[in-house]
């Protein structure tokens, strides 16, 4: 604000009418002031509003010639009632300018300038008479104390002075100076106004005694700020500073009423203090001492005010929380990797909360939006690069599909399948749904969902397998088994998580044959292929899958494709943990032990698959087996170790026998089963009850044999149709699944021995190739030709009962009861009743 | 990063999913699949909710730390991954 200096002692003209000729003075007055202030170099200038009266008259006396009454009389009628500016006479050579309440700027008074408002034309008092000729000029309403401090010169130059209390000038000429206050504030003014009238007299008195102002102090000098270009040869001057030690400058002083023990004079005040303290003693009844009254003066109190800066107050508040204080008390342990994710870190929640945390990150929240723009790009190439990023992707699109396939999943993981709160019921499903559950009591076999991707399309599945540890894990090998052009195979690992994609994808040479998961290591994986090599996959991530070892350099391996991959756990006795080895049928005739030998596989056979020949053949010739020099192998297509007894296994073979076999032994088949003309496709031993086992082969036949017994015990057949896949459940002992060229049977030997219990067709031009029983639910994994793995759940079997085995169990004493009854007709056995 | 590509856009093509955001730390969306409007809204509320959710997560165990935060409304379902540099947030319909 720039308020120039009133040189004038002009005042607001208060009057109400402004056409009264006054008003057309004081305009023209009050013009010329204004260029007199412009000239004035940074002043800075108030509008007076009341002068005194009675003030002017006696200030005006002392400097009549320097200035010019005015006075002035009632005209037209109109009283005026302008006033004289007193401020006027601050501007005395040597006066200096009141400041105001509020906030306006000081008004400077220099010698400088007084210099120049000397040359200016000068003041006018104004003084009213009216119509009696009595004076009539309005005091002032504030008058400076007499005794107020001169030299507020602190306050010239400052471009805010609050409160109302107005400098002045000399205390000669007296605080006799108008405030320049615009507004109703001054407080100042209003405290001192009391004191106004009373001094008014007084004032008015020692000024009439007083001389011409006294030149300010040199304190006052000029103050006017000139500004000094500084130009190029000023800054290279070599400018000489001297510093110089001023005297010191004593502050506060406050005598010691202490002293030390150890000081010289030390005995000396406590013989004075023992003194004093024997005289108080002895005051009280003593003579010496008469108790008498002093009078003292009391000083004058007088007022004094001081005004000081206002000090800015700004209001500050954080909230802390708990994890912030734990985090402050951890950073220092984690500072250097904190280092640059704190700043955005903090910056970021200070976008939230808007208190004011007084932490260096507030700074950093400006700089930091302001260069997200450019970052933004970059960013986006980070982030989606980083690899916790990719984990949330991870965890993003299985929640997704979660929420897509929830009834799904739910029956799958046989929970209640909840119906959505927010869908919208469309009436006729409801009664659907009722029918469905009143109609479907007969067993029968829903299908879930199928696992498929682009890779998988078109490829046919050859085999499926469990990881023994992530129960949801499931590995699908795809393979051409059969056809003449080997595409190159493909393993999937798929997740009951991700339904629609797989977890992991392992591209192999040639076309897969058998998988297997390890125990030991659960993220092994063995592969078997069509070209006679196993490899073990780590499919722990996706990014570093290779084959940890492969036998593709095993003089020994296997020449023709690996039918049947087997992990198994063997004790040895000497160290009392498991031993894993992997064991391998293939169709040339091998079944080998394999072994880790320097980073490679490397095996021992474990039994030769040799041709036997067929005894009736021979039993019209020289009664005894002529064997071959060279004895040819069978392809072994299928085998299966004892739950119980890891050294003890089944192969099926190419001829349709099948070997019960030792490890120990490899030379010799411990027993022939004979039944299945064709080859066997799949033998399964029971894992509920370890004496049955279960052979399914090419002649449309699925046998059930009991360890001992050389013929089978139950034998089942049901469409014309090879058998390619025969698994027990897991769950119920008399419950088997098989695969037949074109469906899937479910047999359930508790409801009937005769007929599948369920028979799902394959789709069109789809035949089913592999069957998997899920350990803990009731669903079927069955995969196809097409590259699909269904799920199926089984529904409404009424294999529910506990004492399945003893069912099956039964069911087997009686068939071979039975048996023995053909052939030793003496045993006669009652049938129990299933 | 193909892959990243690849598997944004399998999730885009699943069954209800509205739209994808991917926010950086500073609140601002960097990979969006909707409008510019709505993109705009979406990352700053939720911004807000999941500083929220973190601090409430975090006041009761300071060691503990928010990893997902799903929002189920009438219509569709807010889906959020946040972390120290960036959200993903995924919104879907899944009776769609």
């Amino acid at each position: 604000m720039n308020i120039s200096v009133v040189e004038n002692t002009l005042a607001e003209h208060y009057c109400g009418y402004t056409q009264c000729s006054g008003h057309a003075e004081r305009e023209r007055e009050r013009e010329r002031e204004r260029e007199r202030a412009s000239r004035c170099h940074g002043n800075l200038v108030a509008n007076p509003y009341t002068n005194t009266a009675t003030m002017s008259t006696s200030v005006a006396k002392l400097e009549k010639k320097k200035r010019r009454e005015l006075v002035l009389r009632p005209s037209s009628g109109a009283i005026n009632v302008s006033v004289s500016g007193l401020h006027g006479s601050t501007r005395r050579p040597n006066s200096v300018v009141a400041s105001y309440s509020g906030r306006y700027f000081s008004v400077i008074g220099g010698s400088k300038m007084l210099e120049k408002s000397a040359i200016q034309a000068p003041r006018q008092a104004v003084r009213v008479f009216d119509e009696g000729n009595n004076d009539v000029t309005p005091r002032p309403l504030y008058q400076v104390a007499p005794g107020a401090v001169q030299a507020k010169a602190s306050w010239f130059f400052v471009e805010e002075i609050p409160g109302g209390s107005a400098s002045d000038q000399t205390s000669t000429t007296g605080g006799l100076i108008m405030p320049f206050f615009r507004s109703v504030l001054g407080s100042s003014r209003i405290s001192t106004q009391s004191t106004i009238e009373s001094m008014n007299e007084e004032i008015e008195n020692t000024f009439s005694k007083q001389d011409m102002p006294i030149n300010l102090p040199d304190v006052q000098k000029k103050r006017e700020i000139v500004k000094e270009q500084v130009t190029e040869e000023m800054l290279k001057d070599i400018i000489d500073v001297y510093l110089s030690e001023t005297s010191t400058i004593s502050l506060l002083d406050i005598p010691n009423t202490f002293v030390s023990a150890d000081a010289d004079d030390a005995k000396a005040i406590i013989e004075r203090n023992s003194q004093y303290a024997e005289v108080c003693r002895n005051r009280m009844g003593s003579h010496k001492y008469v108790d008498h009254s002093v009078q003292t003066v009391n000083g004058a109190a007088k007022n004094k005010q001081v005004q000081s800066d206002s000090i800015t107050m700004v209001d500050a508040a954080t909230t802390v929380t708990t994890w912030d204080i734990y985090d402050t008390l951890c950073s220092p342990e984690q500072d250097e990797t904190m280092h640059s994710p704190e700043p955005e870190k903090a910056s970021y929640t200070e976008a939230v909360v808007d208190t004011d945390r007084a932490t260096a990150a507030s700074s950093l929240k400006d700089m930091g939006v302001f260069g997200s723009s450019l970052n933004a790009e970059s960013d986006l190439q980070l982030i989606l690069s980083s690899e916790k990023f990719q984990h949330c992707f991870l965890v993003m699109e299985r929640s997704i599909l979660r929420n897509a396939f929830q009834p799904k999943l739910a029956a799958y993981r046989q929970l209640p399948v909840l119906e959505d709160p927010d869908s919208p019921v469309r009436p006729g499903t409801v009664e659907q749904r009722k029918e469905d559950i009143e109609n479907s009591r007969s067993p029968a076999l829903k299908c879930l969902w199928a696992f498929s991707c682009e890779l998988s399309r078109g490829r046919s599945v050859s085999s499926m397998a469990w990881n023994k540890k992530n129960l949801d894990l499931l590995a699908v090998g795809y393979g051409e088994l059969h056809s003449s052009n080997q595409k190159p195979g493909l393993v999937c690992c798929w997740s009951f998580k991700n339904l629609m994609w797989p977890e992991r994808v392992i591209h192999c040479d040639s076309a897969v044959t058998s998988l297997d998961f390890s125990s030991n290591n659960p993220s092994q994986l063995a592969v078997g292929m069509h070209d006679g090599t196993i490899a073990v996959y780590n499919v722990q991530s996706q990014i570093n899958i290779s084959h940890v070892i492969s036998s593709s350099k095993c003089p020994d391996k296997h020449l023709g494709p690996v039918w049947q991959l087997r992990w198994t756990q063997t004790e040895l006795s000497l160290i009392e943990e498991q031993v894993e080895s992997l064991s391998s049928v293939s169709a040339d005739g091998r079944i080998c032990k394999w072994f880790v030998f320097i980073s490679d596989l490397n095996c021992t056979e474990l039994m030769k698959l040799e041709r036997v020949h067929n005894k009736k053949k021979k039993a019209g010739g020289n009664g005894t087996e002529k064997k071959s020099v060279l004895s040819e192998l069978t392809p072994g297509l299928c085998f299966d170790f004892h739950p119980l007894d890891s050294g003890l296994y089944l192969v099926g073979t190419w001829e349709g026998l099948i070997h019960k076999c030792s490890c120990s032994n490899s030379q010799q088949f411990l027993q022939t089963y004979r039944k299945h003309f064709c080859p066997v496709n799949c033998i399964a031993w029971c894992p509920l009850s370890p004496e049955l086992f279960l052979s399914c082969s090419s002649d449309w036949t699925i046998q059930l044999w009991k360890q001992d017994h050389c013929s089978p015990v139950l034998g089942f057949s049901s469409t014309q149709g090879a058998v390619y896949d025969i698994k027990w459940c897991p769950k119920w002992a008399t419950v088997f699944g098989a695969i037949k060229e074109g469906q899937l049977e479910i047999w359930d030997l508790s409801a009937n021995i005769l007929d599948p219990v369920i028979v799902q067709p394959a789709a069109p031009g789809v035949t089913m190739k592999s069957l998997l029983f899920h350990t803990q639910s009731d669903c079927i994994l069955v995969g196809d030709s097409a590259g699909h793995v269904t799920v199926y759940q089984l529904k409404n079997l009424r294999a529910r009962e506990s004492n399945q085995v003893n069912i099956l169990e039964g069911l087997i004493s009686s068939a071979a009861s039975r048996q023995f009854c053909k052939t030793q007709p003496d045993k006669n056995r009652s049938i129990p009743t299933a | 990063m193909a892959e990243v590509e690849e598997t944004l856009k399998r999730i885009q093509g699943q069954k209800g999913v509205q739209g994808i955001i991917i926010v950086n730390s500073e609140g601002i969306p960097i990979k969006t699949t909707l409008d510019n409007s709505s993109t705009v809204q979406y990352a700053g509320l939720i911004h807000q909710l999941v500083m929220k959710a973190r601090s409430t997560i975090r006041d009761m165990d300071p060691q503990n730390d928010l990893t997902f935060l799903r929002v189920r409304s009438k219509k569709n379902e807010i889906m959020i991954a946040p972390d120290k540099d960036y959200f993903l947030i995924v919104i879907q319909n899944p009776s769609d």
